[in-house]
């Protein structure tokens, strides 16, 4: 094609013109290469990909969905606990806080994830509010229930020795529901790596991230190696919690 | 002693994990110095790659710039450039003038629709840099073999071929670029309509089950594949160049820098060019960040 034609075809296709004193740029167009077989034809799952781009999508959506759960369950953990301390103490408010998160609980993730963007925007924030709204039940509902569990000879027990009130919470109650705490955590932690994955909806983190962008253009390695890696965060959580009850109560060992 | 290293390891754990999420909290959003600078893509790799080059090249004139990847569509991507969630976003003109300026009637070129687009963002704040070479629009694309027998170059010449049948997606049916506008505005009766998810009418027009398909103009698999597009002499599809939209107060407060630069991306911008990286990411799957990155170093701006 003469360099006439050429100018003659984008004129009539309707191309915005480039001012008179500008020649049309030229791009230097790099070449990517060639991807491997298994990447051109969508193979089931591609390793040699995976460990390719491992640095540039997994690892840090891996990282940024560690973050993402820590976050999320710390803050939710810190309201319930608070929470059933006070209910500990004053019954009149277990009924109340457990029906509010109850009532977030059942709530559905994305929606909940929606509702929020006009209020706090696409920001880690929204993100944070509607994992910890998650939270909340299972914790708040594991402590009171390892709270209010121990029983009451102990307590009469401790009341007998001269302890106060404090004290007996500190040195009885708390140690003895330890147990239920850890699995209160194991559950709410297993649950918050599952839906943190759909956070990629509101903004581009965790390990949702890959997932969401592969649809539009389905390529199986990215949902698989995204998916078993949110599976195996959810597992190796699971565990430190195990471990960590174990350590943090030795007594239940002889009975597990 | 026991009880004593129990607590001790209680609360240095629960100081370690709340620290830590502390230090995940402090280390997210902060409120950046007047110089931070926020970019948007939509939701599709074009785009995706287009924000890409646009931050990594502000990034190179040493500002601060966060990206948010996949926001959401022209609608929601709009709000969030208005709101200032984001301060700039590529852009199709067309979409400017349809969606967002929401006008029916259709412009005659592709500088019409620039200029009908960017005095509309001007009239909301929003400057539109210029535009790219390459648009991405719709159009109608049949195999060499079928258009050989029939000699056909524009969308007219379908007209008295005789029944064949054209495949557009499920939500492109209706529409002022969907099936039944062209059947009326081409006077094309003789054209029968299959719907098909989109990426699946390649596959469906090589096997010979579809003889017209819908295409976007820089579908990587549209430059593998034998087909020719047929021209749209009534200019149905309008005008899809790419520009940048950026917030008009942010533009004032940075001055000539930021939008020389990216000018000069969207001048480099031609359909070859964007073809080859939508390959690159649909077919190597390369991630946008490292099409952009070799596209830029290649380029001299980074």
């Amino acid at each position: 094609m003469s360099a006439a034609a050429l100018s003659a075809a984008s004129a009539a296709s309707g191309l915005l013109s480039a001012p008179a004193a500008v020649t049309a740029a030229s791009p230097v167009i790099p070449d990517y290469g060639d991807a491997s077989q298994c990447v051109q034809n969508n193979g089931l799952f591609c390793g040699d990909w995976f460990v390719q781009q491992w640095p540039v999508i997994f690892a840090p959506a891996l990282l940024s969905h560690i973050m993402m759960t820590l976050i999320a369950v710390v803050i939710g953990f810190i309201i319930a606990f608070a929470a059933a301390l006070y209910a500990h103490r004053m019954q009149w408010f277990a009924g109340p806080f457990g029906a509010v998160s109850a009532f977030l609980y059942t709530l559905p993730p994305l929606a909940l994830f929606q509702l929020l963007v006009p209020i706090t925007g696409l920001t880690l924030l929204t993100v944070e509010i509607a994992l910890v709204a998650f939270t909340l039940m299972i914790l708040f509902r594991a402590t009171i229930a390892g709270l209010n569990n121990v029983s009451p000879d102990v307590r009469r027990a401790g009341v007998g020795m001269g302890l106060t009130r404090g004290q007996i919470l500190r040195r009885i109650e708390l140690p003895l529901a330890i147990p239920s705490i850890i699995s209160g955590l194991r559950i709410a932690t297993v649950l918050t790596v599952s839906i943190a994955t759909i956070a990629a909806f509101v903004i581009d983190t965790g390990l949702g991230s890959p997932i969401l962008k592969a649809i539009s253009s389905p390529f199986n390695t990215q949902f698989i190696g995204a998916g078993a890696l949110a599976v195996l965060l959810a597992f190796a959580f699971d565990g430190v919690l195990a471990l960590l009850g174990r350590l943090l109560s030795p007594w239940t060992k002889a009975r597990a | 002693m026991r009880e004593f290293s129990r607590r001790a390891l209680l609360r240095s754990g629960a100081l370690a994990t709340a620290s830590l999420a502390l230090a995940g909290c402090a280390g997210q959003d902060k409120p950046g110095p007047s110089d931070a600078i926020t970019v948007g893509s939509k939701g599709f790799a074009e785009s995706w790659i287009t924000g890409e080059l646009y931050a990594q090249a502000l990034r190179a004139l040493g500002l601060q710039v966060t990206l948010k990847t996949n926001v959401g569509s022209s609608e929601i991507i709009d709000q969030a450039l208005t709101s200032g969630q984001i301060d700039l976003y590529p852009e199709y003109t067309g979409v400017i003038v349809m969606s967002l300026a929401g006008r029916e009637e259709l412009l005659a070129t592709g500088a019409e629709t620039y200029q009908v687009a960017k005095e509309f963002e001007a009239s909301r704040g929003v400057t539109l840099l210029e535009a790219t070479p390459f648009e991405n629009k719709n159009a109608i694309a049949v195999t060499k073999a079928f258009a050989d027998e029939h000699g056909l170059k524009t969308i007219d010449d379908l007209r008295g071929i005789g029944d064949f049948v054209y495949s557009t997606y499920p939500d492109n049916v209706s529409g002022g670029q969907g099936y039944e506008a062209i059947v009326r505005e081409y006077r094309l009766p003789n054209m029968k309509l299959k719907t098909l998810s989109i990426g699946l009418n390649y596959q469906a027009i090589e096997r010979g089950e579809i003889q017209a398909a819908d295409v976007f103009t820089t579908d990587p698999q549209l430059l593998r594949s034998d087909l020719v597009v047929l021209e749209d002499t009534l200019n149905l599809f309008g005008f899809q160049n790419v520009a940048p939209a950026i917030r008009s107060d942010v533009l004032e407060r940075h001055g000539s820098e930021v939008s020389d630069v990216l000018n000069r991306i969207s001048e480099l911008l031609t359909l070859e060019a964007i073809q080859t990286m939508n390959a690159a990411s649909a077919v190597n799957r390369l991630d946008p960040s490292q099409v952009a990155k070799m596209f830029l170093d290649a380029n001299d701006l980074l």
